[in-house]
């Protein structure tokens, strides 16, 4: 892949994470945390058995999201950063594809609470989108390493 | 290589956990509470919503009409026939619904929710938890 365009596929998948991260952090309309609404989008997905875990995951993916597209900007942690915006990625393809096979209807969460329900096959080819590009950006940081 | 990897996704996952940890302490002062089940919210997370929340009354008419919350619409399983074209007439689409109950154990809520993101595919729907008596005790 070209320097350039690297460059620009890096900063959109950092935008996209950043994004979706802080949006599930903060709710900025109403101006208080977004963690019960990122906690009740999850649970819309039906697959987590223990609410504990829920919240848990409600606290922390967002900010394993900001963290990883801030890392995909620091050498040092930028194959690291891919690695987990991939295995974020598989697990966003995973969580629709299969509320979109069950039939659910649903608001993803993605970014934030969301006032209509998601478009799954839509967002199933994003996710599959983000994965490749992920898979691309390992490729490209694995092969820079070897050479490091 | 390998080793290079999982040592640089050990960081990010774990410079992640401290900022999640410090903000889980202070935001999740509502999880010492019982918690919630999927797509019930609390009173008091309504209450934040303000004029944004519409009500859904999944009691009997009877009750509704002795009492009911502040502009909340009548939707009940028994008449859900009867009630649904009146109820999507009166509301209003940028209103996020929180449906109720009587509270304790009671689950028309849950189902009247379930059957409006269903039937009506509208997702943004919530359960009050505790119902109307959390509502009266307040």
């Amino acid at each position: 892949m070209g320097g350039k365009v690297i460059v620009i596929v890096r900063v959109i998948v950092a935008g996209v994470f950043l994004v979706a991260g802080v949006m599930k952090i903060w709710d900025f309309e109403h101006a208080r945390s977004a963690t019960p609404d990122f906690t009740i989008a999850i649970q819309q997905y039906r697959m987590l058995p223990w609410p504990d875990l829920t919240v848990a995951l409600a606290v922390y993916l967002p900010w394993l999201e900001v963290t990883a597209a801030l890392a995909l900007f620091v050498r040092r942690f930028a194959l690291g950063a891919a690695t987990a915006v991939l295995g974020m990625s598989a697990m966003f393809v995973v969580a629709i594809g299969s509320a979109w096979w069950r039939g659910l209807v649903l608001d993803c969460g993605c970014f934030g609470k969301g006032r209509a329900p998601t478009d799954l096959r839509l967002h199933l080819l994003a996710g599959a989108v983000l994965l490749a590009v992920a898979a691309a950006l390992i490729v490209h940081e694995w092969r820079r390493a070897r050479r490091d | 290589m390998i080793a290079r990897l999982l040592r640089q996704l050990a960081f990010v996952l774990v410079l992640a956990l401290a900022p999640a940890l410090v903000s889980g302490a202070w935001q999740l002062a509502w999880k010492k509470e019982e918690p919630l089940a999927p797509g019930e919210v609390r009173l008091a997370t309504a209450r934040e919503w303000g004029d944004k929340v519409q009500w859904v009354d999944a009691r009997s008419r009877a009750k509704y009409e002795r009492t009911h919350l502040p502009g909340a619409l009548l939707l009940n399983e028994d008449e859900w026939d009867t009630l649904v074209k009146p109820f999507i007439d009166e509301w209003d689409s940028d209103k996020t619904l929180v449906v109720y109950c009587d509270g304790g154990t009671c689950d028309a809520s849950h189902a009247v929710a379930a059957r409006i993101r269903k039937e009506l595919s509208i997702p943004d729907v919530y359960v009050l938890k505790g119902g109307f008596a959390e509502w009266e005790g307040k």
